[in-house]
């Protein structure tokens, strides 16, 4: 069976485990949970006729307290970049985990998901804001873990690019 | 109180070992202890006969501890064979990781996924032998399950039920796990708010105590993990603790305590001192300074 580890990682807040409940579980919490050290899920889903085990390792949020460690990063096929499109620093603190990622992974293909769609009224991040983020191998796709919107797409464009790559 | 002290490892990346110890009680309003705890180091063991090499620094490394389990369960209360359920789960837990670990004493990046999976397997192994222990009772045994696992740096948790696994880094008390209870399940799903649950505290309590996943009943385990550093403390505890005795209260006394076990025995005996209504089970490890 192929097994592909995807790093979910981000800002603290951002929705990272919110995201994975609604793509799991198809549930949203209005609790929130500060995630600690790691949370690991698991989702088999099928990829152009391939049955792929997705192994979803949520990273706990970078905060004053913790970085994020490059050692969770180790052995992941993808990364699932997490931005609050109301806080406008969680885009800032985005370029230096770009940059772990870079440095400890090099290129793997990568989501970066603004999440809150669903409160859009409330973003501090425009599109133009956005724009510095496109290259090759990113996906730039708007999610609400509330209503699931642009969820499950990203996931599975996630896992396409794994098998891919 | 029966106890397990370990200060003996001295594996180059455990660098000077892990203070571990465990304790357990019934408390003071129970006669039967249905809580369990486990603590075990796993050897990768070379021991050299005979040679004529000169230096043999190389392979004592190779004797000391290489890797821990640790493991609290708590017999789910109300139910026949409470006590058989954790003994059990315990049992075939420890069986389990026993027989397969000798393929991991070293993190391995790759070999990490077998490893969380061999895990799994050990708790699904666990509740088959629970839900067997008496397949026709109405109500079968359960217990809850909280064990670490840990290959230095790297501690994975696998938890089923309201035991909790915590660490103690700089002062701050992180919890690693979450309950497993219809009160968190309420919450969660909003269909109770937290106002509402302080406002309906007898509600609250009998909450609390129902499990929404249980080692023998409806099983969902929970797997996590966390890279430790020096200084770092561990704790492992049933319910009957963090039901006496807060958050608050258990970083101060992990901070304070000199020694594992002088932290296990101040966590219980406050425990006790506040009415300990419940069996009480506690494991701290201590990681070394650098």
């Amino acid at each position: 069976m192929i097994q592909k580890k995807i790093c979910m990682v981000g800002v603290f807040g951002t929705g990272k485990t919110s995201l994975v409940q609604q793509f799991v579980y198809s549930k949203f919490s209005e609790k929130y949970h500060s995630t600690v050290g790691v949370k690991i899920d698991r989702k088999m889903v099928d990829v152009a006729g391939t049955r792929v085990n997705l192994l979803l390792w949520d990273l706990a949020g970078q905060d004053e307290f913790e970085k994020t460690r490059s050692s969770y990063l180790r052995g992941s096929s993808g990364i699932f970049f997490v931005v609050d499109g109301t806080r406008r620093e969680t885009l800032t603190g985005l370029a230096d985990l770009l940059t772990l990622v870079q440095q400890t992974l090099g290129p793997v293909p990568a989501v970066i998901a603004i999440n809150k769609i669903d409160i859009e009224d409330q973003w501090t991040i425009g599109d133009a804001d956005v724009y510095g983020l496109i290259g090759e191998g990113r996906y730039i796709v708007k999610t609400s873990a509330r209503t699931g919107v642009g969820v499950n797409e990203a996931f599975f464009w996630l896992a396409d690019r794994t098998l891919r790559d | 109180m029966p106890g397990n002290r370990d200060v003996t490892a001295s594996n180059e990346e455990l660098r000077a070992g892990i203070d571990v110890f465990g304790a357990t009680h019934p408390g003071k309003a129970r006669i039967e202890n249905d809580d369990q705890f486990f603590i075990a180091t796993l050897h990768k063991s070379m021991r050299v006969q005979q040679t004529s090499l000169d230096d043999l620094s190389a392979f004592t490394r190779l004797q000391g501890a290489s890797a821990y389990l640790l493991v609290v369960a708590d017999g789910a209360s109300g139910m026949l064979g409470a006590r058989q359920a954790s003994t059990t789960a315990v049992e075939t837990i420890a069986q389990h990781i026993g027989e397969m670990i000798g393929c991991y004493y070293n993190f391995d990046v790759d070999m990490e996924q077998e490893f969380l999976n061999q895990l799994q397997n050990a708790v699904e192994r666990a509740h088959d032998k629970v839900r067997g222990l008496d397949p026709f009772a109405a109500q079968g045994s359960a217990t809850t399950l909280t064990m670490m696992a840990l290959l230095w740096p790297r501690a994975y948790v696998v938890h089923v039920g309201d035991s909790r696994a915590y660490y103690l880094r700089g002062g701050r008390l992180r919890q690693l796990t979450q309950d497993q209870t219809a009160y968190e399940q309420l919450l969660d799903d909003g269909t109770m708010s937290e106002q509402q649950a302080e406002e309906c505290s007898g509600l609250t309590h009998r909450l609390k105590n129902v499990l929404t996943s249980a080692i023998g009943g409806q099983i969902k385990p929970s797997i996590g993990l966390v890279d430790l550093q020096a200084e770092d403390v561990l704790l492992l505890c049933t319910d009957g603790l963090t039901q006496h005795v807060p958050d608050s209260d258990v970083a101060r006394i992990l901070g304070a305590s000199a020694s594992a076990e002088e932290s296990c025995r101040r966590l219980v005996d406050l425990a006790l001192e506040r009415g300990a209504l419940d069996n009480v089970a506690v494991i701290v490890g201590r990681c070394a300074a650098p």
